[in-house]
């Protein structure tokens, strides 16, 4: 618990030994296999778990780390997950005989300051052993809790100022020893979580670690532990050699971007996330020296396996999708952290909403300065969201209901080179299935109103972003309301010159008299029939908008993600005909004058 | 006699299987994309002709004809359907265009979209709402309503999806939304949500209903062309469609929703696998069919091809309805070879038919699998293989491989000392990545479910899959493999077994400790009723109707429910088991259901009630199949034999031809059994038999 700490849990691990040879294809059928345990692993969770956030959301991942600490494969999931959790494994395998680990273990941690992501991140993970009793690796399984058993409901406390305000901290705890699940720390754990559902969802995901290491002992039957060493070996290396082949193909040099975080939860603004992009050969650096190290920010502190994992999730886009996920690319790519700015903390530091800010401004930044070298793939993956308009009731048996704002939404999906924003949010994003009006109201005595997309509400640009919506709902019964706003005087950036994305907006009680915006925080009792409105940032634009074709300008405009007057103050295009009776053309001529004026 | 007919059109042929008594004659000619219904007929003037009857006499001696087909799958593929515009709910405009935030691959940001069937100018809102118990919130503004279909009809929609919030607990702003828009816009194919897919959540009922409305006036329009030649022909009795839910049903009823048809196609073969399965005594199934550009897995449990009616994406269109669960993967003979960052793939790219193969002497240049199979010696390169109608040739082939093993470095390694034998391990490289492609799609399509593959039973078919059963089997720990000889024309087949089948469900979202039983009641009634008609109207009677009770149940907070029967076979309207212990039983069985599919329970939860279903069906008569081996002896000798790699290196390997064997045979691997239109491997430690009905099997020694 201390940067030493972080120094070693972060440390190059060495290949596993073994004398066995496997050739390329064998590495990569092994592969496959892992892969396949992954997904079965995920599957499980996602089908067996109670909680609309691992259920509904797919907020998840399994990945395999094997004996050193190495990520030797992610799976489905969330790339923001993917790349944290092998931290957290590194803090058991350090310490296995004084955590007494053995065949048909299982356990738990979510520790900050023992390699993990944030407090409601939950790693389970179980070691597989083979026949002499060698360990091979480590089956984990990560899923998002609603609740931490801390200070405020769901995990996320405008105010803390230390971890332990956020929740129950586990830096390596045995649920099940030698098979035996340890009832008295299960229950202890289960108390631990204001969540009624939690109980199944712990269960859910020892269910599905425990699945996954019953496949993985067959594996291990069928190849032999030292062949599936070997392939491990060759998988990272084959990875390491990929991503550094994509490097070298991009001109040396060194880029730069800084991103702003519009304030912290205690309201010092302009919180600064700097990065240092540098391309030396084959070698990429990415180097946080200049982020914020304000020892008195409140809530923007991100940990530093979670900084890794950010940076890593940015770098993937940039990079050919085929390449595999594991090890290689922390092999290949180095991350520079200064010890005691935002992105690695002191000890104790609450980590919970910095997960979202400053974690998404670092990736912001890493695409901004990755952009020059690999502009068709600068898609920030990010969620610019602040917190959301997270709304909490309680039963009649007082256990806590939440309704986590993560509705059919928006946001943030921004253009590439050749490819306008599409869909719902940036790629990374993707395996979240979001949540239904009809499914939710059916649970909560909440009415959603609308959610439709915003026109002009993305980024201008030769390639537009997506526009962002506006989500209305109305909460029927007295509830409780937490939001943390950001992204409105720094919103997500256009890439090349392509427009910024709108501001995030969010308001209270609006048609009512204590209609009110929300500018910084708000944790308010809202009276049954208040409506609340969140206007999200939609993406960012790629590229000069006076260079997109007019014609696509024109499509804009009939389907309303564009206004006709946008069409013409920022794009530049002159349309003749009424958009009323979808008559709308391209005056050419009249089009390439005003362009030229403008561009002048 | 009384004949039954089962018809599937595919790509390139129309597959006939008719069955008189207990037998089944197949034929097959050549479909007629311009106008389907032209194959059809002529194929039926053919099966006339062998019955020595004319047409008339023949179809007027057709108690049923039952058809399968991809009129729908096309439509999508070619996104060619209607011009559709969708009216919903004011606020909800994108949620089709939101896809829950859905995107295929997560690491991809130069993914494309999906091409938008309702473009945001064609999605028109309307103010109105009803809440989750029903009552209405805002009444339906018809103004606005007529407002929206002035603008859908300056844009010449052709179709027009309606889809409501909260429509499938009261419909009738939909019904009254389906009359106005019916004035407004004549001659438009309108659909609504409630009678599409009447269950919640609305992105996956609206996604269902925008589709339907896109393929529905091509696939009405089909029918009704078809029906009409069939009259005309002297046809008397109702069509019967195939549905995706592996059960057939009268063309009015499909006409309801036109969607069911989608993706029956390979629910056919499904059906047909079940049937056959069953008649072997192997009730529980892994069905694999591998055709040239990919391999389709799905599974049969205690008989039955399960159909699901959860997240089916479809040509990137999430479709609601029941379907039998066929997973796809992009790897088939035809599929590509190549190396990528160093690493050797298969697929997904194919060669398809056209040029297809290199060994098809037809311009293709890529290695694909079948050529592999020809480099490893698996298929024969001797005339008069296929049936005669060509000659697979060597002729280009090992140089393609040679170039392949350059590219995956063999050229340094040892074995790579000889030019041939580096092609050859190319190819065998392929074999492997490609077994081991399909063994993990398998175990994805069981993921989850909590079935292992060691405890089914392979059924193999497709052009390909012969070539590879056995070694995946071996793979998944199976003992069993079945090759049925009629495999080629399995879908026609498979429309024959289907039995007319209505599977509906409706959303009741309650607690199982205060269930409102009349509403249970009054749900499954309404959803007798519909059966009761549509089953009378195509001329059966209601005596002979079986009906399933099903609940979907989940513990709160769940999203995926599970199905289960409560009342397993009672006639229709018997709904007396609806009593004062159903709610505890109810309870009894989830809980059953769920430590089957999960290995646990939530002692303390109770369990929601999230929808009711009912399945109804008619039994109706198929085709015999049989099983069963009695060893007569042994084989004739080989014909010949052949240098080939049978996974443990080359060596000669005896090649026997399907033509001189016959039930009661059996021989050892390593061998291959070239037959009319596959070829079947017989790895070493596997046994081939020939069954009593003269299908194969492949028992481990």
């Amino acid at each position: 618990m201390s940067y030493e700490l972080n120094r070693a849990l972060a440390a190059r691990r060495a290949p596993l030994p073994t004398d066995a040879h496997v050739d390329a294809v064998t590495a990569d059928i092994i592969r496959g296999a892992f892969e396949t345990v992954c997904f079965e692993s995920a599957t499980y969770l996602g089908r067996a778990a109670s909680s609309p956030i691992i259920n509904q959301s797919n907020e998840r991942n399994a990945a395999i780390v094997d004996a050193h600490g190495r990520l030797a494969m992610g799976a489905v999931g969330t790339p923001h997950l993917t790349f944290v959790n092998q931290m957290e494994t590194r803090w058991g395998l350090m310490n296995q005989e004084r955590y007494d680990w053995g065949p048909g273990d299982v356990f738990l941690a979510n520790d900050p300051d023992h390699g993990g992501g944030h407090l409601p991140d939950y790693c389970v993970y179980a070691p597989v052993y083979d026949a002499q009793g060698k360990l091979v690796c480590i089956q984990t399984l990560q899923a998002h809790q609603g609740d931490t058993g801390g200070k405020d409901p769901g995990g996320f406390s405008l105010d803390a100022t230390d971890l332990f305000t956020e929740g129950v901290i586990y830096p390596c705890l045995k649920l099940v020893h030698r098979g035996e699940l340890r009832r008295d720390v299960f229950d202890a754990v289960v108390r631990n979580n204001r969540f009624a559902t939690f109980g199944g969802d712990i269960a859910a995901m020892i269910g599905g670690v425990q699945h996954a290491v019953a496949m993985l002992d067959r594996l291990v039957e069928k190849w032999g532990a030292d062949v599936i060493r070997a392939a491990i070996n060759q998988s990272i290396a084959q990875t390491e050699r990929r991503v550094r082949e994509e490097v070298a193909k991009w001109p040396d040099g060194t880029h730069e971007a800084t991103v702003f975080i519009d304030h912290d939860t205690a309201g010092t603004r302009d919180v600064r996330v700097h990065v240092t992009c540098t391309i030396a050969g084959d070698q990429l650096t990415v180097d946080l020296t200049g982020t914020d190290d304000r020892p008195e920010l409140v809530g923007v502190w991100n940990t530093f396996a979670n900084t890794r994992s950010y940076v890593m999730c940015q770098v993937v886009a940039a990079m050919d999708p085929t390449i595999v996920k594991n090890e290689g690319y922390f092999d290949a790519v180095e991350i520079v952290v200064p010890e005691g700015c935002i992105a690695q903390p002191p000890p104790n530091k609450p980590a919970a909403l910095g997960s979202f800010h400053p974690a998404c401004e670092i990736t912001e930044a890493v695409c901004i300065a990755l952009s020059h070298v690999a502009p068709e793939r600068s898609q920030p993956q990010l969620y610019k969201i602040g917190m959301p308009n997270m709304v909490v009731g309680f039963d009649d048996d007082g256990m806590m209901w939440m309704d986590q704002g993560v509705d059919c939404r928006s946001m943030d999906v921004s253009a590439v080179a050749g490819l306008d924003g599409w869909g719902s949010c940036p790629s990374a994003l993707g395996s979240l299935i979001l949540s239904e009006a009809e499914d939710a109201e059916s649970r909560f005595p909440i009415l959603n109103i609308s959610r439709e997309m915003t026109t002009d509400g993305g980024g201008a640009g030769q390639w537009r972003g997506a526009p962002g919506s506006l989500n209305v709902k109305q909460v029927l019964k007295p509830t409780s309301a937490t939001a943390w706003m950001v992204s409105a005087e720094h919103p997500l950036s256009g890439m090349c010159g392509g427009d910024d994305a709108i501001p995030y907006t969010n308001r209270f009680e609006v048609g009512s008299p204590a209609e009110r915006p929300i500018l910084h925080t708000a944790q308010d009792l809202l009276p049954a029939g208040a409506v609340i409105a969140y206007q999200h940032g939609g993406g960012g634009g790629f590229g000069p908008a006076l260079r997109r074709d007019p014609e696509s300008v024109k499509e804009d405009v009939l389907d309303e993600y564009v206004s006709p007057e946008a069409a013409r103050a920022k794009y530049g295009v002159v349309l003749t005909g009424r958009l009323e009776d979808y008559t709308l053309a391209v005056d050419h001529a009249a089009t390439q004058a005003l362009r030229a004026q403008m561009a002048a | 006699m009384a004949y039954r007919v089962g018809i599937d059109i595919g790509g390139t042929f129309t597959d006939f299987a008719l069955l008189k008594g207990d037998e089944v004659v197949v034929h097959k000619n050549l479909s007629t994309p311009e106008d389907r219904s032209l194959g059809v007929m002529e194929g039926l003037g053919r099966l006339a002709e062998q019955e020595g009857l004319s047409l008339p006499d023949f179809l007027s001696r057709c108690d049923a004809i039952v058809h399968g087909t991809t009129v729908a799958d096309n439509t999508l593929i070619e996104m060619n359907g209607a011009l559709t515009g969708l009216i919903t709910t004011e606020g909800f405009r994108d949620e089709i265009e939101y896809r829950r935030g859905f995107k295929e691959d997560i690491w991809d940001v130069r993914l494309e979209p999906p091409r938008q069937i309702t473009p945001r100018r064609r999605r028109l809102t309307v103010p109105e709402r009803v809440l989750h118990d029903g009552s209405v919130h805002r009444a339906l503004d018809e103004d606005a309503l007529r407002e929206a279909c002035r603008k859908l009809r300056l844009q010449n929609v052709e179709a027009v999806a309606i889809s409501f919030l909260f429509s499938f607990v009261n419909p009738d702003h939909e019904r009254r939304a389906h009359e106005i828009v019916r004035q407004e816009i004549q001659n438009a194919y309108v659909c609504a949500s409630h009678e599409v897919l009447p269950r919640a959540p609305e992105y996956d009922r609206t996604s269902t209903t925008v589709v339907n409305a896109y393929v529905g006036p091509r696939v009405t329009g089909y029918l009704e062309k078809l029906v009409q030649r069939l009259a005309d022909g002297g046809y008397r009795r109702q069509l019967m469609v195939m549905q995706a839910s592996g059960g057939v049903m009268s063309r009015d009823y499909i006409e309801g929703a036109p969607i069911r048809v989608l993706a029956s196609g390979p629910a056919g073969g499904v059906i047909g696998s079940a049937h056959c399965g069953a008649a072997k005594g192997c009730p529980n199934l892994l069905c694999v069919d591998m055709g040239g550009t990919s391999y389709d897995m799905s599974l049969v449990i205690d008989g039955q091809a399960p159909a699901e009616a959860g997240w089916n994406m479809h040509h990137r269109y999430l479709v609601g309805v029941p379907m039998v669960k066929v997973e796809t993967l992009g790897a088939g003979g035809g599929s590509i070879c190549h190396v990528n960052g160093g690493m050797l793939q298969v697929g997904p790219r194919s060669a398809g038919s056209e040029p297809g193969p290199i060994c098809y002497g037809r311009g293709g240049t890529e290695p694909t699998v079948t050529d592999a199979l020809v480099m490893l010696g698996i298929l024969s390169t001797d005339q008069g293989f296929a049936g005669g109608s060509f000659t697979l040739s060597r002729k280009g082939v090992v140089e393609a491989f040679r170039a392949l093993a350059r590219d995956l470095g063999h050229a340094n390694d040892k074995q790579g000392a000889n030019d041939e034998q580096g092609a050859e391990q190319a190819a065998f490289d392929c074999w492997r990545v490609v077994n081991a492609a399909m063994s993990q799609g398998v175990r994805r399509t069981t993921a989850g479910k909590g079935i292992d593959p060691r405890d089914l039973v392979m059924l193999a078919y497709g052009g390909n899959g012969p070539a590879f059963a056995a070694i995946q089997a071996e793979e998944l720990g199976i003992e069993k493999v079945l090759i049925p000889k009629a495999s080629p024309t399995f879908s026609a087949l498979g429309t024959l077994v289907a039995n007319p089948t209505i599977d509906e469900e409706r959303s009741y979202i309650a607690s199982s400790a205060a269930l409102d039983l009349d509403r249970i009641r009054a749900l499954w009634s309404q959803l007798c009723e519909r059966a009761d008609r549509h089953f009378s109207a195509a001329g059966f009677s209601p005596g002979s109707v079986q009906a399933s009770y099903q609940l979907n149940m989940r513990y709160p907070g769940q999203n995926f429910s599970l199905s289960f029967p409560v009342e397993g076979d009672a006639p229709l309207h018997d709904l007396g088991f609806v009593d004062e212990g159903f709610p505890a039983r109810a309870i009894t069985l989830f809980n059953a259901r769920h430590m089957a599919e999960y290995g646990h329970v939530r002692e303390n939860e109770v369990p929601e009630i999230s929808g009711v279903r009912l399945a109804a069906r008619v039994e109706t008569p198929s085709p015999k199949a049989a099983g069963g081996f009695v060893s007569k002896g042994p084989p004739p000798p080989p014909q010949r034999t052949r240098r080939a790699n049978l996974g443990r290196g080359f060596a000669m390997v005896p090649i026997h031809s399907g033509r001189s064997l016959s039930p009661g045979m059996e021989l050892q691997g390593p061998a291959i059994i070239e037959e009319t239109f596959t070829t079947i491997v017989v790895y070493p430690g596997w046994t081939a038999q020939v069954d009593d009905a003269g299908d194969y099997q492949l028992v481990r020694c």
